[in-house]
């Protein structure tokens, strides 16, 4: 237990690294590589409209493509196919034409006789061509049944098993999610400000329980310290997912009815700014204690500080890992297991995610390294 | 500090002035528009301008303490 503390203190208390560079070299190498390559890569190709929204048994309908980083004019895309997919059954387009890059023209149709052979009248729509692999939009196109089958129509959607050569896109490309779309390269900006928070908060913890064991004033200065960046990205982290939730989850709603959302009803975010309040009030309290007219001891100060950090990581941790894990919310992983799943995450984007979560993490430790040593320096000069 | 809260409210106006018309997603709504690419642009904007700001508020800070070094 001694030798443990002893190396806990000298993790924390040893200063060499606030000084050395590499780490800080390293820190600036990974975030430009995250902020230029996450810009650079595109979203993979994916169905963006098809129209009409709806259609009726025994016609043959034109339906208009549209779709998104797709290369259906490019030599090496082979034929592009199209299906209309119910259940397991994929029926074929009767006709595809190739109108530009990103936009396709498809002839199909389905006949009264069949109707009630389907077992949904929503049909997914499935696009393939050799570059871009399988892609498609689920819930497409509905059919609208008609009452009475015409037997004299000819026309039947043929099913048939697809035969095609890639099913994933041939190039570098984050997944093409909808209501997501470009918006999922904040997964490298959003979610690493939470991951650096909650670093600098455990440094913290760390630092004012050293210092409840050692009375080292240093470790006190370490966790005020810590605590200021942690707030910095805490804020951050809540700012940016008010922007992004406001044009996902909350896409038409007003501003208000969004924030309104935010603050009473998610359960995440609503722990996630009572835990940015909660340190706060920690700032509050030690400017407080400070005050002349408190007539309060250093140490004490120190020590009620560091009594109320260990108070408030049990927040945090309630409220940022454990309700959202107990209670449904709109955050991925919620309601049940943790994020980092294959679902959640694609081999693409741990090409940045890590790097983006080591990289703003190190940012933090090295706005708190600066932070450390100016206060070092006004601690000598006093 | 008023300078920098100013700025930061500002960055928000800017979103009200587009939360006016966005219905679908292919709305001439400009955050929206080309796949929702603005809302990455502005996360990072985001980020970006509150770490600066920080950043100058510290420097603030370091230059009240050297300039007291000297005197």
């Amino acid at each position: 237990m001694q030798t443990l503390i002893r190396a806990l203190g000298r993790m924390v208390h040893g200063t060499t690294w606030l000084y050395t560079t590499w780490w800080k070299w390293f820190c600036a190498t990974l975030l430009l590589y995250v902020v230029i390559g996450s810009f650079m890569v595109p979203l993979s190709p994916g169905i963006s409209k098809i129209e009409p929204l709806s259609f009726s048994p025994d016609t043959i309908y034109t339906f208009k493509v549209s779709t998104y980083h797709t290369h259906f004019n490019s030599a090496a895309a082979g034929k592009t196919q199209f299906w209309f997919k119910v259940g397991n059954d994929y029926f074929k387009a009767k006709s595809i034409e190739v109108i530009g890059a990103d936009k396709l023209e498809v002839k199909f149709g389905v006949g009264s006789l069949q109707q009630d052979s389907l077992k949904s009248t929503s049909f997914d729509v499935v696009c393939n061509d050799d570059i871009d692999g399988t892609f498609a939009l689920r819930e497409g196109t509905t059919l609208l049944k008609t009452a009475k089958a015409d037997s004299t129509s000819n026309i039947v959607a043929i099913s048939e098993t697809p035969q095609v050569t890639h099913n994933k896109h041939q190039f570098l490309a984050f997944p093409y999610r909808e209501i997501l779309y470009e918006t999922i390269r904040n997964t490298f900006f959003h979610v690493p400000m939470w991951f650096a928070m909650t670093m600098l908060v455990m440094f913290s913890l760390l630092a004012s329980i050293l210092f409840l064991i050692k009375g080292d004033f240093r470790f006190d200065t370490y966790a005020h310290q810590a605590i200021i960046v942690a707030l910095l990205f805490g804020v951050c982290g809540y700012t940016t997912g008010m922007v992004w939730s406001k044009y996902t989850w909350f896409i038409g709603l007003s501003w208000w009815k969004a924030i309104e959302i935010m603050v009473f009803q998610e359960t995440k975010l609503r722990g996630a700014l009572i835990s940015i309040i909660a340190y706060l009030i920690y700032l509050v309290l030690r400017w407080i204690l400070s005050l002349k007219a408190m007539n309060i001891q250093k140490r004490d100060r120190a020590i009620i500080s560091a009594a109320y950090n260990i108070f408030a990581i049990i927040i945090f941790m309630w409220y940022i890992f454990i309700m959202p894990r107990l209670h449904d919310s709109l955050h991925p992983g919620n309601g049940g297991n943790p994020a980092f799943s294959k679902y959640d995450l694609d081999s693409t984007l741990r090409m940045f995610f890590y790097p983006a979560c080591i990289g703003w993490i190190m940012l933090g430790f090295w706005i708190y390294s600066i932070l450390v040593r100016m206060q070092l320096i006004k601690q000598k000069q006093e | 500090m008023a300078k920098y809260f100013l700025t930061f409210i500002s960055l928000f106006l800017s979103t009200f002035i587009f939360a006016q018309a966005e219905t679908a997603e292919n709305s001439n709504n400009f955050m929206v528009s080309n796949h929702k690419v603005f809302v990455a642009v502005a996360v990072l904007t985001i980020i970006l301008v509150l770490i600066f700001t920080f950043l100058f508020s510290i420097e603030r800070r370091l230059k009240q303490l050297e300039s007291r070094q000297k005197s």
